[in-house]
């Protein structure tokens, strides 16, 4: 299978160097845009349209830390974004607990229309976003420096529940947006 | 969402005369396109006007009348007479939009909005926008004396999918190939870019007649990236004239105005906005009875409006991840954006003097020409590249009337997705799916785009049979479905029914109701070759005449004289057969002397001179 590190012949890693993606996003657009072929055939057009589809969906995912740590662990076989998953199921018991208390938290603020609560709490949650984060790409560049293949399997459920908590504290972080666009329009 | 199937991929193309760029706006319509390098725009109506307001007046004898001419019929028909035809693409007749204080007489039920109009069959906002691209079709044809085909068509950057198609489907009706939907954002920014080989980040603030549109734009090495779009495509001058409209009617006491009434105070309203621009206070008269209007009190009836464009610019900076002080220019587009109150909002909202040194009415055009060339002149291909997003995400419907989110707005085209389906009884053969467009939770309040049917599915027990539905969004931002059998492979058919867009037979009907237009325009082109192949002839004979006066024999010159008048004549005409025949005419009573004239000068190449001086 052709990766997203392959369309821009990277190597699979967990850190890759943003502007020069950039760059080289910019370069192969030049090259496959379908507005540079859009006098010739029909299967030059439709081919223009299929690479360059697959190289914006490369480019979004490898660009954004928390999208490129979500395909890693894609590609280790846990897919998060499917409803399905059996991975989301398996948070530790402390993290749902904890969940729930947020959640209570939130929704009483909410209830209150109480504005700078609900930022304090989006502050603190964003930290708690980037510590997860951060632990899911520790975990994630040790898997693809290529440890014991041993240690994989924990190791990418350790990633797999890190992920799961950024994935929650995001849609926590998004409620409050649309709380404070409310409230301030 | 396009209705032919996967893929709106044409056959080959042959070079189609000039290609164009069309800003088809709320207001006003342009026509513009790349010539000796520069974009520039053709005049489109009387006095050479380069503005074609966008009004279509629709006459009991089924004749049409576009422009100028057609707005001064608005008072007198209000119903039969469609402005701001724009605000109401891809719209249904239950819209908030459509229910908005206006002059028109909607036909009830069907999903699309359909004018009750003189002369015919009720028309569609389709067909209105239609008849709109077909008049400046025309007018670039006759200036550029050369065919116009294929033309890239400007859409606001905040247009959903209904909208775009709505778009796309009157280019076609006008007889034109559309190259792209350009948003006009974008276009604004490629006018400006190239004018002055920029780089950096920019904002571009576009308020026009109907619509409002924020880009946040990058452009490096000749690439120019959108980052976010935002916007609100029922906001817009039309809507300031309402206010001003609505304040009137209060003031005077009037209750229940006839749409005769609604449309001379629209007309009004909107001159004194205008004036209010230079002048501290304007005059709105109705029906003899007149009401002043003071700057101040305008700008306060407008400021919930104007405080609405500011949220959205927000939410456009935040999704780019560019802070109002990192922008390196805001560009200001559309004629609202004269509206002092705008223009000071503009500018401490972003915290700078917006730039206007284009002609804010010509620039989106100006863009528009730009990318038509870009598109179809081989040699500039590589010069510039524009990089576009969708500005609303796309979703399904899943259980409950929730909204899954498939592409999330923002996300660069060309993009896709895909989604597995199951079936969920033993047996079931088909799967109901509806695809919806906007931000919001439930699917109710999102715009629906449309519903289909994936059948012809194998019969296999529950949750068995797979169905892989890939969703594709293309460079114009329209979406197009294909579905897949994943045990069998097989390739499934979906009918799409468009929940506020006409289906493929219905525009095929159209077309075909079009093509008595289609020959007038045949005749039109003709009589205009006919026309420049006359004066060419008639340039030749007179050369002739002058420079070997002396070989016309006997009572040749009275024929060649009659000859010459007839064709002068009959160029003024419309009948191009005519013309044709008298011109063939002219150059047969011609022979004799020319062929003199050849002779002569064979003699004197034999004797030594060059025929090319003859
Ligand atoms: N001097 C002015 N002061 C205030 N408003 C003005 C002025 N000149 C034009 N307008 C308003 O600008 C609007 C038309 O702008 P423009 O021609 O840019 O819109 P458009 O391109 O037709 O619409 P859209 O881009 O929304 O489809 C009208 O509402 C008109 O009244
Ligand atoms: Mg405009």
């Amino acid at each position: 299978m052709r990766t997203h590190f392959d369309v821009f012949g990277l190597p699979r890693a967990y850190d890759v160097d943003v502007p020069a993606l950039e760059k080289h996003y910019r370069e192969l657009s030049l090259q496959s845009h379908p507005d540079r072929v859009a006098q010739a055939d029909a299967r030059e057009r439709l081919k223009a349209l299929e690479n360059t589809t697959a190289l914006n969906e490369a480019f979004k995912t490898l660009k954004d830390p928390v999208r490129r740590a979500f395909y890693l662990l894609k590609l280790h076989g846990v897919d998060l974004d499917r409803e399905d998953a059996g991975a989301q199921k398996d948070m530790p018991l402390e993290f749902l607990e904890e969940v729930m208390e947020l959640r209570e938290a939130l929704d009483g603020a909410m209830e209150k229309k109480d504005l700078a609560r609900v930022q304090t709490m989006g502050g603190q949650v964003q930290g708690r976003r980037k510590a997860a984060l951060d632990e899911a790409a520790g975990v994630l560049r040790a898997l693809e420096g290529g440890g014991p293949a041993e240690e994989a399997p924990a190791q990418v459920r350790k990633a797999s529940h890190a992920l799961g908590r950024v994935r929650y504290f995001t849609r926590f972080l998004e409620q409050v947006d649309a709380f404070e666009e409310e409230s301030l329009s | 969402m396009s209705k032919n199937g996967y893929l709106q991929i044409h056959d080959p193309l042959k070079p189609k005369g000039q290609a164009v760029g069309i800003d088809l706006g709320t207001t006003h319509s342009l026509v513009a396109a790349v010539a000796q390098g520069k974009p520039r725009c053709v005049p489109v109506d009387e006095g050479d006007s380069l503005l074609l307001p966008s009004v279509v007046h629709y006459g009991k004898d089924g004749g049409v009348i576009t422009g100028a001419r057609a707005r001064t019929l608005a008072g007198e028909h209000p119903t039969d007479t469609i402005a701001s035809v724009k605000r109401y693409m891809g719209r249904g007749p239950d819209d908030a939009e459509t229910r908005k204080l206006s002059h028109y007489k909607f036909v009830p039920g069907a999903n699309v909005v359909r004018f009750d109009v003189a002369g015919g069959n009720p028309v569609t906002p389709i067909e209105v926008s239609g008849e709109i691209l077909r008049a400046l079709k025309r007018r670039a044809e006759a200036h550029f004396s050369m065919k116009v085909e294929q033309a890239v068509i400007t859409v606001p950057a905040y247009f959903d999918d209904a909208q775009r198609q709505a778009t796309k489907d009157a280019g076609r009706l006008a007889g034109l190939e559309v190259l792209r939907l350009l948003n006009e954002p974008t276009a604004a920014a490629l006018a400006y870019g190239l004018d002055k080989g920029s780089q950096g980040t920019f904002a571009v603030y576009d308020l026009g007649g109907g619509t409002f549109d924020i880009s946040i734009l990058k452009l490096v090495d000749g690439v120019f990236e959108v980052k976010s779009t935002g916007g609100d495509s029922a906001l817009g001058g039309d809507d300031f004239d309402r206010a001003i409209a609505s304040q009137v009617f209060q003031a005077l006491g009037i209750n229940e105005p006839s749409p005769s009434i609604v449309a001379q105070t629209l007309a009004a309203s909107r001159k004194a906005k205008e004036a209010l621009t230079d002048a501290p206070e304007a005059t709105v008269t109705v029906g003899g009875q007149s009401h002043t209007v003071k700057r101040a009190d305008f700008d306060a009836w407008i400021q919930p409006l104007v405080n609405k464009t500011g949220l959205v610019c927000r939410r456009a900076l935040k999704d780019a991840g560019v802070a109002a002080g990192e922008l390196d220019g805001v560009i200001l587009v559309g004629g609202s954006t004269r509206v002092p109150a705008v223009r000071r909002f503009v500018a401490e909202l972003f915290g700078r003097e917006p730039l206007g040194d284009i002609d804010p009415d010509q620039v989106v055009a100006l863009g528009a020409a730009v990318q038509a060339d870009l598109l179809t002149n081989e040699d500039r291909q590589d010069e510039v590249l524009l990089l576009d997003v969708i500005p609303l995400s796309l979703g399904l419907e899943t259980m409950g009337g929730i909204t899954e989110k498939l592409i999330q707005r923002n996300s660069t085209i060309p993009t896709a997705a895909a989604q597995v389906f199951t079936t969920f009884k033993d047996g079931q053969t088909g799967l109901d799916v509806h695809v919806v467009q906007g931000e919001r939770e439930l699917v109710e309040d999102n715009r629906s785009l449309a519903r289909f049917t994936l059948s012809g599915i194998p019969p296999l027990a529950a949750g068995m049979a797979r169905v892989e539905v890939r969703f594709q969004v293309d460079a114009d931002g329209i979406l197009s479905v294909a579905a897949k059998e994943q045990s069998t492979g097989a390739e499934q058919s979906i009918t799409v029914k468009p929940s506020h867009g006409l289906t493929e037979e219905e525009i095929e009907r159209m077309l075909l109701d079009s093509i008595e237009y289609a020959e007038d325009d045949i005749q039109a082109r003709q009589l205009r070759e006919q026309r420049v192949d006359a004066e060419r002839v008639l340039a030749e004979a007179d050369r002739q005449l002058r420079e070997h006066g002396t070989l016309v024999q006997g009572d040749e010159r009275a024929a060649i004289d009659a000859a010459l008048a007839k064709v002068r004549e009959t160029a003024q005409g419309k009948d191009y057969l005519k013309l044709k025949e008298a011109v063939h005419a002219l150059d047969e009573t011609c022979r004799p002397f020319i062929e003199r004239v050849m002779n002569q000068a064979i003699t004197q190449v034999v004797a030594g001179q060059s025929v090319e001086d003859y």
